[in-house]
């Protein structure tokens, strides 16, 4: 696996966040590119941001025809994770369900069908007769309180085993050469002249011209050590697993009305989840409001978890920009890179976001692909409006 | 006739079942005799059943363990219960009792011959197999999913009856053991409100089941705090502490929500089990699980023991056991001393004593069938050739764990105290303290006095009384720090046979070796890879032995290797019981009965339910363009400011003017984020000089005042008070040529449109009930919208329809009012409008004031005037006249290869009744839509269908009707 290596007091590419997207960049840039003087720095171990604490549920079933295009390649590549990276990633596409309980969820659900099915995308609205093929441990009677009308269909959706992403990807990078330093922490980012010249760290300098910012939670703070003010919110999500239980859900369900989301794991845990608490924060603490409510909904849903138990409760941070996009790319400060704002739905783009940023950093262009996530389309007002497919169903 | 329960004892001093009744349940389909106050796992031992489920991985045979809750190793399915710790569950008559993860039986199961190739399973073993041929993984990860899992949900469980409950303490004392109660009593003492909690039927900790104590100091400290001011609550599970001291706890199927200024933790101890060879053999039980089957089940664990220990617990255990006649096989201690009173007694009853001695690992198939001991140098290493001791039975009392979870949540962080082999805490947040066993005392008298320093410091941390004198407290710690060791780190060497570290996972010492050598070398690291402490127990069992292996094998301290973060609950809990009762909140109006009466077909709104319609939408739209309808608008939001300083602050909410609004005048306004993307839209009034009334959309009625509420308390809140009425006034809208008629029949206000013009605000009463009456309308006829109070709301409905009858009066719901609205080319925010929608693109350019000085949105207003918006919603109509494009299709450019560009998209669409053609409205790039009659294409089902863009109302664009 990966190894402890000296740090060293310069490298063409410090990539600053052990989490799935710096990893993968790495891993791009060794592998395509030959860039292989490259160092991985996290403050704590890798992993332990969001790529540690999500419910990770890939899909590529978003609202707009660039946020389809590109989470769409990030799928593909999942796909053939497992077999490039030689480890199991136990990427499960077992299907993805958006439930609507109101005509306007239902019309969110059509408009997010059409722009996906016309980008070859596998996603469709599908009502109760077939709902009770798909999923027949839902409740589609007129019962409950938000009676199920239809629901987006998304068969290549799924989960994966989202430490085995990040651990594959070290591996991988580490054997090509990289340099992977946990318990490294970035507390400065020298920029001269507005150039970057390297960073400072916890243990120490370390020069590069190129540095990529891929901290997501605190990928505004780091910013704000080049000097650049990120349109970005940072706000706590939740998440909860239940004991194990023999297998009984095949798909994973969201339901945006009820704020909630739910998936059976490898493992027969069921993983849980809602959208970002109501308010900004760096706090990491669990709340009791939080499990209070989910396991609310989540009843709603499956009245039959009532005597399941909820094992494990944890949060993670995550940045809002206000579009529900990323930001990608070149900034004011030359050299300085970013690959954040990746809020609530970023680790299924891990695999995509270190193909086009390794791209990027070695070819000096932009890929296509991540153009319309600049950070200039703040200022062009050229937003990449997600909301609408990100708020609940990360 | 065999004895159906062998190893049932004789009466027991101070058991706690009832042996005069009996009862019976079933497990794994065969009756079992029980009496009340039996747990399932005692009531099993008593019958000699050893094995109650399978493990997670192996599936190997696994049975009591810990008997207090913390293990994996005891769950069974109750009934429709999956992974109910069977010796925390009180038996019940015909209970279903059956065995988890067992097929095809618990006796024969066939996963377990997953155990015999186990060196193919090694940890990580899944990441590193079934990836080739890659089209074979879907079904690898079929077979993978149908071995996971523990117990079974059953799909027939109601939702079932569960409460909260709220609780308010100065201090909160949680285990009810010796040093809680102390705590407590102290506490109380000091004039402080007390809340205790212990997860035990009664109070008492140990002291219930263990036989250190006779049983008049339990008796004492019980009869001090009935008489005492506390609270106590028994079968509570104190199991998360939240920010600022917000406790949850659960006795049974409710939850308590404590709120204390104080908390001591009195936790008590884990024992927690070693690591030598077959570790996992059911009747191998930590010496506590076997004093409480002797002492409060009258159950012997076997019938010949091994009582391996490392401290006095283990003594006491022997001799609790040779009391009740049970058969001692010997006693094997790792110290060398033998200074404990009751080894005279055990030598004189002929027991074998092995000190310096150690177990080094267990034989048996199915369970215990002997134990492997051997001599220790002082390393702890074994020396010469070991002994085996035939038993059915091993009794281990090694060592004890603080259980400090809930603290380390709270935020306090842990020390590894190598000489005593145990975690504390330090520093322990302000007003958190913590006592007793789990703060390392194990001499009662010591967990007294420690108890109640705590509750005096507690109180003192509430000033209600002075903290005890310095002296005190380093009296008291300096005896805590001359305490005995009970805890071992001892961890015998490997002999070839299975070693479980963790038995929720079934992960083996081999497999912590391996993990580490491939570099998951930190804890956290560790845990995740190898899933140590992942399961059920949640580390309970597992993590301080896992904690020290892997300090050994990468030769560092155990404070260097560090802990993994603790994470509520503490112990796991239903979802029924955080759920509560089921009660999602249904809105209605004050008419709603009516509507149901009328046959009304009624749909979700946000918290709402509305009428859809009354059978047939069409006929409504009719009847509201050729005579008059009424439609209930109580939902939508309705707030009142007062103040002087309401139009400051309209004018910063709104993107429209509001100084200059004179009183009685009616605005319509729009209200945007710091992104200039639209929020809501509605009609506010000025009522008097310091009074507005304005109303928002229904849907978004509780984002809207919470928003408004945001900003109140941001800063802007000066000389302004915001009163949400929503559900105070019920509001209908009268709409249609005869709605002046009608409502003429029921107030004697003139209503002509001198007195009473468009978008006015006039306060008139209304068949008696004093309302107010706006002149507005969203369908595009002569329109009231009248908000009356809602106690009066049914009143004042019937009264409208019947003056109406005359004109030929109908109530219309939603989709009607839709369609109407819809002719009119109005927009409806939510639908019209997405996350991303600006008002110079959504056509109501006309309200952006960006001459004001300041409204939320302004400056990105001001950005986008500059190039104008990329896209506009336009209205359209369809070139075949009769086909209606469903809401949500795109609007596409074909390219010249044949690809659909998508360009825009239709918000909203109706074949309209009144102009008998398909209408709509849509985004389109701003180009076309500029361009009133030009075409563009949208895709439907494969079909290409053409549109054209029109601007303006469809219906009435001069606005005739709704001014006459
Ligand atoms: C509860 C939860 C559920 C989620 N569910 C999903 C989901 O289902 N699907 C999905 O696609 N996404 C989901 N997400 C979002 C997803 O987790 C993140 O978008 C994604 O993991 C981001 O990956 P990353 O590699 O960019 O960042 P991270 O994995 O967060 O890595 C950033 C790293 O930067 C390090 N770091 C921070 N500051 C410094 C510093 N000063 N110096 C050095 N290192 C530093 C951190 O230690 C961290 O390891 C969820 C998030 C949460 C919290
Ligand atoms: S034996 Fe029941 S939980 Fe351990």
């Amino acid at each position: 696996m990966w190894h402890d290596r000296p740090l060293k007091d310069g490298y063409d590419v410090v990539i600053i966040g052990g989490g799935a997207h710096g990893l993968a960049c790495a891993h791009y840039l060794a592998k395509e590119h030959g860039v292989t003087d490259v160092a991985v720095l996290d403050k704590s171990y890798i992993g332990s941001g969001g790529s540690g604490r999500n419910t990770a549920i890939v899909r590529s079933n978003y609202l707009t025809p660039e946020g389809v295009r590109f989470y769409d390649e990030s799928v593909k590549l999942y796909e053939q994770l497992a077999a490039e990276l030689e480890f199991n990633v136990m990427f499960s596409q077992r299907g993805h369900l958006t439930l609507a309980h109101t005509d306007g969820a239902v019309r969110t659900m059509r408009r997010r069908a059409e722009v996906n099915r016309l980008q070859g995308v596998d996603s469709r609205l599908v009502f109760p007769d077939e709902l009770a093929h798909i999923c027949p441990q839902l409740d589609l009677s007129e019962h409950p309180r938000y009676p199920i009308m239809a629901a987006l269909y998304h068969p290549p959706g799924g989960i994966i085993r989202h430490d085995a992403v990040v651990w594959g990807f070290a591996n991988h990078a580490d054997r090509r050469g990289v340099h992977i330093h946990q318990q490294t922490e970035v507390t400065g980012v020298d920029v001269r002249d507005g150039k970057v010249r390297g960073v400072e760290t916890s243990r120490g300098y370390v020069a590069a011209e190129t540095v990529l910012n891929a901290t997501a939670g605190w990928g505004s703070t780091i910013a704000a050590m080049a000097g650049l003010e990120l349109p970005i919110a940072t706000a706590p999500l939740q998440a909860c697993v239940t004991e194990p239980l023999k297998p009984f859900l095949d798909v994973v369900v969201v339901s945006g009305s009820l704020h909630v989301y739910v998936s059976q794991s490898s493992r027969g845990e069921l993983v849980m989840g809602a959208s970002v608490d109501p308010f900004g924060s760096y706090s990491m603490n669990s709340s009791l409001d939080f499990v209070e409510g989910l396991a609310g909904h989540v009843l709603e849903l499956f009245p039959f978890l009532s005597k399941v138990r909820i094992l494990r409760q944890w949060a993670g941070l995550c940045e809002m920009p206000p579009d529900f996009s990323p930001l990608m790319g070149f900034t004011p400060v030359e050299g300085f890179l970013l690959d954040v704002g990746w809020g609530t739905y970023g680790f299924k783009a891990s695999p995509i976001c270190g193909k086009t940023m390794a791209e990027l950093i070695a070819t000096n262009t932009t890929p296509d692909l991540i153009y319309p996530f600049r950070l200039s389309r703040f200022a062009e007002f050229d937003l990449v409006g997600e909301k609408g497919a990100a708020s609940v169903g990360h | 006739m065999s004895d159906p329960t062998p190893t049932r004892l004789p009466e027991r001093p101070g058991e706690i079942i009832d042996r005069t009744r009996q009862v019976s349940f079933t497990f794994n389909g065969e009756i079992y005799p029980a009496h009340p106050g039996d747990t399932i796992a005692s009531a099993l031992s008593a019958a000699g059943v050893r094995t109650f489920s399978r493990s997670f991985k192996y599936h190997r045979p696994r049975g009591l363990l810990c008997g207090a809750g913390h293990c994996p190793n005891c769950l069974v399915q109750v009934g429709d219960e999956p992974n109910v710790r069977s010796c925390q569950r009180a038996v019940e008559q015909d209970m279903d009792v059956n065995p988890q993860n067992a097929w095809p039986s618990l006796d024969q199961d066939v996963m377990s011959l997953a155990g015999l190739g186990d060196r193919f399973m090694p940890v990580g073993f899944y990441y590193k197999t079934f990836m080739k041929p890659s089209q074979l993984w879907p079904h690898y990860e079929q077979a993978l999913r149908n071995a996971a899992g523990l117990g079974v949900v059953d799909q027939g469980t109601p939702w079932g009856a569960y409460d909260k409950q709220y609780l308010h303490g100065d201090v909160a004392v949680i285990g009810g053991g010796p040093s809680g109660i102390s705590a407590a009593l102290e506490a109380a003492e000091a004039g402080a409100n007390v809340l205790l909690f212990d997860n035990g039927p009664q109070l008492g900790g140990h002291l219930r089941w263990r036989s250190d104590s006779d049983d008049t100091s339990r008796k004492d400290l019980l009869e001090k705090v009935q008489s005492a001011r506390i609270e106590v609550y028994t079968d509570t599970d104190v199991l998360g502490w939240y920010q600022d001291n917000w406790l949850a706890a659960v006795r049974g199927d409710r939850l308590f929500k404590a709120r204390a200024k104080a908390i001591v933790f009195a936790t008590g101890t884990i024992e927690v089990p070693t690591l030598f060879d077959n570790n996992d053999l059911p009747g191998i039980l930590l010496g506590s699980a076997v004093q409480r089957l002797l002492n409060l089940y009258g159950v012997a664990p076997g019938r010949r023991v091994v009582v391996v220990t490392a401290n006095r617990h283990g003594w006491d255990l022997a001799a609790d056991l040779l009391a009740a006649g049970v058969e001692l096989a010997a006693i094997v201690d790792e110290r060398r001393t033998r200074d404990h009173p009751a080894s005279v007694d055990l030598a004189a009853a002929g027991v074998p004593i092995y000190n310096g001695s150690a177990l080094t690992g267990a034989r048996g198939r199915k369970a215990v069938s002997a134990a492997v001991i051997s001599e220790i140098d002082d390393s702890g290493n074994p020396i010469g050739p070991g002994r085996v001791l035939s038993c059915d039975t091993i009794a281990l009392s090694t060592g004890w764990e603080p259980a400090l979870d809930l603290l380390y949540t709270a935020g306090g962080k842990s020390v590894y105290q190598e000489n005593r082999a145990e975690m504390s805490v330090d520093p322990v947040p302000d007003g958190l303290y913590v006592a007793g066993s789990a703060n390392g005392a194990d001499l009662l008298q010591a967990r007294v006095e420690d108890g109640r320093v705590a509750g005096r410091l507690a109180a003192a941390h509430l000033e209600l009384t002075e903290p005890p004198p310095q002296q005190e407290l380093d009296k008291l710690a300096l005896e805590l720090s001359k305490e005995e060791r009970r805890t071992s780190d001892r961890i015998s060497a490997p002999d070839g046979k299975k070693r479980f570290v963790c038995f929720c996972e079934d992960v083996t010492d081999v497999d912590v070796d391996t993990a580490i050598a491939e570099g998951y070398d930190s804890v956290e690291l560790l845990k995740r890879y190898s899933t140590i402490s992942m399961g059920p127990c949640q580390g309970k069992m597992c993590s301080v032995n896992a904690l020290r292996l892997c300090s050994r094998i990468k030769g560092q301290s155990v404070q260097e290797t560090g802990r993994t973060t603790s994470r509520p609950p503490t112990t796991p809990v239903y979802l029924g019981v955080l759920a509560g009762q089921n009660m999602e909140p249904v809105q209605v109006s004050s008419i709603h009965d009516w509507h149901l009466d009328r046959g009304a077909s009624m749909m979700v709104a946000g918290l709402w339910l509305r009428p859809e319609h009354y059978g047939d939408a069409t006929a409504e739209v009719n009847n509201v363009r050729n005579r008059v309808g009424l439609i209930d608008v109580s939902p939508l939001g309705k707030f009142q400011l007062t103040g002087p300083g309401a139009p400051d602050l309209l004018e910063r909410l709104y993107i429209n003017q509001w100084r200059n609004l004179r009183k009685g005048r009616v605005r319509y306004g729009v209200m945007c984020n710091d992104e200039g993307v639209v929020l809501d839209d509605g009609v506010c009034a000025r009522v008097d000089d310091d009074t507005w009334y304005l109303s928002t959309t229904s849907t978004g009625a509780g984002t809207a005042f919470q928003w408004i509420q945001w900003w109140l308390q941001s800063g802007w809140g000066g000389n302004v008070h915001l009163t949400d009425m929503t559900e105070i006034y019920s509001a209908f809208n009268l709409a249609g040529p005869h709605s002046r008629e009608v409502l003429r029949k029921l107030t004697k206000r003139d209503l002509g449109n001198k007195a009473f013009p468009y978008m006015r605000i006039r306060r008139t009463r209304v068949a008696g009930v004093s309302c107010r009456v706006w002149r507005i309308g969203f369908t595009g006829e002569l329109s009231y919208e009248i908000h009356v109070p809602s106690s009066a709301g049914l009143h004042v409905w019937e009264a409208l329809m019947e003056a109406g009858g005359e004109f030929g009066i109908a109530p219309f719901g939603v989709e009607a009012q839709r369609v109407l609205r819809l002719e009119k080319g109005h927009l409806i925010v939510g639908q019209d409008t997405d996350a991303m929608s600006d008002p110079l693109g959504a056509d109501m350019a006309w309200a952006v004031k960006l001459e004001k000085p300041d409204f939320l949105g302004k400056r990105s207003l001001e950005r986008i005037s500059v190039d104008g918006p990329h896209q506009r919603l336009v209205g359209f109509e369809m070139t075949r006249k009769h086909i209606v494009p469903e809401e949500g299709l795109q609007i596409v450019k074909p390219q010249e290869n044949g690809k659909l560009n998508i360009i825009g998209w239709i918000s909203s669409s109706r074949f309209s009744p009144t102009l008998k053609k398909s209408i709509g409205l849509c985004w389109l790039p701003s180009d076309i839509g500029s361009e009133p009659g030009a075409t563009f294409t949208i895709y439907q089902d494969g079909r290409l269908e053409e549109a054209r863009v029109h601007h303006g109302p469809f219906f009435d664009p001069g606005g005739e009707r709704l001014k006459s």
